[in-house]
């Protein structure tokens, strides 16, 4: 007699799985890291594979170490990797990638029980942590765009390969990010169509909000993220830059420096979105989006760093498991349970 | 035209390939009965049938071979005509076991039916269709008698002909075949129920049923073109999509004043209260890339998935035979149940199609596209994690009850949870634990 497979119903799947969304994050980020190159030389890709090596081999020794079910085939460390890399300055020394991802996967991400289980963005913590270790390193010289024509393209690994002395020298010529000229109230939005494509200062990959936009709006398309994140998220901060410059004389002007600059493209689009730290229902999602960016705000206009979108996520992952308490999705055909447990 | 300009459906569900070319244009066609049939006495949900034939007895086609036992049971008829040649027990479809009727088919289909109704009232339709051992053909086996008889008044009646599970097509076909029969038997429906509207819902990618149908169709029975999107056939989604109204959690459709039957359960009440027909005889579609000769045929009871996939011609690269459809049927680990009343089909997937769900189990990643999918919305994610923490409370508190086990959170989960099962233990952790 015929034996055949025996398994639970449904019997048919759709064909998509945790790889492939990794995978399509990865290509989401193409445009972000293309951009990166172009404006800050090929120092910029090696910082990038530095981070994605080191966040794969850290998920692959740990789970050897630790003797589990090896996972990096899933493509996630790679993503974190490729996300805390676009976060760095164009000009940090190579043991900074290397630290900051490897502190990401072991001790926010696998030891909190590997993907899904993370109640933090492991990408996001790294970042935090690098600029807490080494603030100098990650604020100061934001590298400026280079000039290929002159031989630009390897600026930054002569620079680094110099030492120390050589960095300073780097800080010399970088210029202000855009945020941090707009609190200091002089910022005139004349680069406006710079800071758009990407030829201002800043990390590696929050520079070009084009090519994040790209990149964006195709998670978007191939439904990997919801749109309500990025949008809440940015509309959010376009709002208190509305009221913030309407208070100080010019509500239009701060709009889309707000919007531009800094990593909120980056942040909106690629890390508030991450499933495992961000609410399960399409409310709690707007409520999550909303505190991102007013946090955001908040520490951009009145807190002592110039960019609070990292922290405004961290805080927002922490309060994660609360707005899915607060904000359950009733189901179909939901009945109000009467206080002595009587239907109604 | 006005009534059918606008379509309708309900909040989310899943998009799955519907697959319904391979059967869809072959007429239906009878199917070769074999010499014996092994006729199983539960093919519906409720009581078993009690014997009531003894071996040795000559029966006839339709002649009672299985008595209700109960108010939630069913008549059981015989297909065939010949002689009963033992009682067995073995396998149902559900993994059941269930005592089964052998007769030997003595190949002249002799028929002895019931006196076809000249009188329609309320009582004598629901008797009839009780009599003639009619339940929900739909795939739920449900006692139809049960279902006419509601609790509470009901003002619409509400026939499922959307047919939202991938393959199958026997609905289809019935609708092309049997249109005015159909509604022959929703007309006696209406006048069991009391009530003065009817709707017949199915989905756009069937036009041709549409068009069919639309022929017939009054002010008082009126066709509905539902969008395309699984589980359009689920009762409460199908009330949602037609009359907006929402069955309250824990409560039945006549509360809120519908009743959903199948369209082959309104064609079989045709044939039992105008022709005397008892059910005993089934539409039912066999496809699947792992058949040669895929079809949809009228099967009598009692014929077995081997006969099936011997004249359908089984290939040997399937890898699963499906009872029913792709979402929410039983996969068959051997060819050995008998088809029944409930029936609609036979699948044999090969591995290619099936594929799609072979994707690698890992651990879930919290996307929340089982939540975003469930047509009932609920959040399948927390309630396996409810039902690994053996946390009974936590899952009802969940609305694990809710569950149709439609399959979508399983279909769309990347991480390829077993989400349909951690749903089912979760039901029976909560009725076992009793919280």
């Amino acid at each position: 007699m015929n034996k055949f497979v025996v398994s639970s119903s449904p019997h048919i799947a759709n064909r998509r799985t945790v790889s492939g969304i990794m995978q399509e994050v990865l290509i989401a980020l193409l445009p972000a890291v293309i951009a990166s190159v172009y404006f800050f030389g090929f120092y910029a890709l090696f910082l990038e594979l530095l981070c994605v090596g080191s966040a794969i081999g850290a998920e692959a020794l740990y789970n050897k170490v630790m003797k589990r079910e090896q996972t990096i085939k899933d493509c996630s460390a790679a993503v974190t990797g490729l996300l805390l890399a676009l976060n760095l300055p164009a000009t940090v020394p190579f043991y900074v990638p290397i630290i900051g991802s490897a502190f990401a996967i072991v001790f926010v991400k696998m030891l909190f029980g590997g993907i899904g289980k993370n109640f933090a963005n492991p990408a996001i913590t790294g970042r935090v942590f690098l600029l807490l270790a080494w603030g100098a390193l990650m604020t100061k010289p934001w590298g400026s765009p280079i000039h290929w024509s002159d031989g630009g393209a390897f600026y930054y690994f002569r620079c680094i390969l110099k030492g120390n002395s050589a960095i300073q020298d780097v800080a010399a010529v970088t210029t202000a990010t855009p945020l941090s000229s707009l609190t200091q109230g002089g910022y005139a939005g004349k680069d406006l169509l710079k800071m758009f494509l990407g030829a201002t200062g800043g990390s590696l990959g929050e520079t070009s909000a084009l090519a994040l936009l790209i990149g964006g709006v195709y998670l978007i398309v191939r439904r990997i993220i919801d749109w309500r994140v990025p949008v809440t998220f940015v509309g959010t901060v376009a709002l208190f830059a509305l009221i913030y410059g309407g208070a100080n004389g010019d509500a239009l002007g701060y709009i889309l420096p707000s919007v531009l600059g800094g990593g909120l493209l980056l942040g909106a689009f690629f890390m508030a979105t991450d499933y495992s730290t961000s609410p399960n229902t399409k409310t709690g999602l707007v409520v999550f989006a909303f505190g991102c960016g007013l946090i955001t705000s908040l520490i951009r206009f009145y807190g002592s760093y110039p960019e609070g979108v990292s922290f405004a996520i961290l805080l927002m992952n922490i309060l994660t498991p609360y707005i899915d308490k607060a904000f359950k999705m009733h189901p179909f055909g939901y009945v109000k349970q009467k206080a002595g447990g009587q239907k109604k | 035209m006005e009534k059918i300009a606008l379509k309708l459906t309900f909040k989310r569900g899943v998009h799955p390939a519907g697959n319904k070319n391979i059967a869809k244009d072959i007429p239906l066609s009878e199917f070769p009965t074999p010499s014996v049939v092994s006729i199983p006495l539960s093919q519906h949900i409720g009581a078993p049938a009690a014997p009531a034939v003894q071996v040795g007895d000559h029966v006839s086609v339709g002649t009672l071979i299985g008595r209700s036992s109960g108010f939630v049971s069913a008549n059981v008829y015989s297909s065939v005509s010949g002689t009963v040649k033992e009682f067995i027990t073995k396998r149902t479809a559900i993994g059941t076991k269930a005592n089964h009727v052998v007769i030997e088919n003595d190949g002249l289909y002799q028929e002895s039916f019931l006196t076809p109704l000249t009188d329609l009232t309320a009582e004598s339709v629901k008797a009839r269709v009780a009599e003639a051992g009619i339940v929900g053909m739909g795939g739920a086996t449900f006692p139809t008698h049960v279902k006419l008889s509601p609790r509470t008044p009901v003002d619409v009646l509400i026939i499922n002909a959307a047919e939202c599970e991938p393959y199958i097509t026997c609905d289809y076909r019935l609708c092309l075949e049997k249109t005015k029969e159909i509604f022959e038997g929703i007309k006696a429906m209406m006048v069991a129920l009391g009530v003065k509207e009817a709707y017949i819902g199915v989905e756009d990618n069937k036009p041709e049923a549409i068009r069919a149908l639309s022929v017939f169709a009054t002010q008082d029975i009126r066709v509905v073109p539902l969008i395309t999107k699984y589980p359009q056939g689920a009762e409460k989604q199908l009330i949602y999509s037609i009359t907006q109204r929402v069955v309250p959690e824990g409560a039945l459709p006549a509360d809120v004043g519908a009743v959903v039957d199948n369209v082959h359960t309104a064609y079989a009440i045709y044939e039992a209260v105008f022709l005397g027909k008892p059910s005993f005889m089934r539409a039912m579609t066999v496809s699947g890339k792992g058949c040669a000769k895929p079809g949809n045929f009228w099967v009598r009871n009692g014929v077995t998935y081997q006969d099936v996939a011997s004249y359908c011609e089984l290939l040997p690269e399937t890898e699963k035979v499906i009872s029913g459809g792709p979402m929410m049927g039983f996969a068959q680990s051997d060819l050995l149940p008998s088809t029944g009343k409930g029936t609609s089909s036979l699948l044999f997937l090969t591995k290619e199609e099936v594929a799609e769900g072979d994707k690698p189990i890992s651990a879930c990643i919290n996307c929340a596209s089982c939540a975003s999918h469930c047509p009932m919305r609920l959040m399948p994610m927390f309630i396996e994690r409810a039902v690994d923490a053996e946390d009974a409370a936590a899952a009802k508190k969940l609305h694990a009850m809710s569950c149709l086990e439609c399959g979508c959170c399983a279909y769309v989960c990347p991480a390829r949870r077993p989400l349909v099962t951690s749903m089912r233990r979760a039901k029976k952790m909560i009725k076992e634990k009793g919280v």
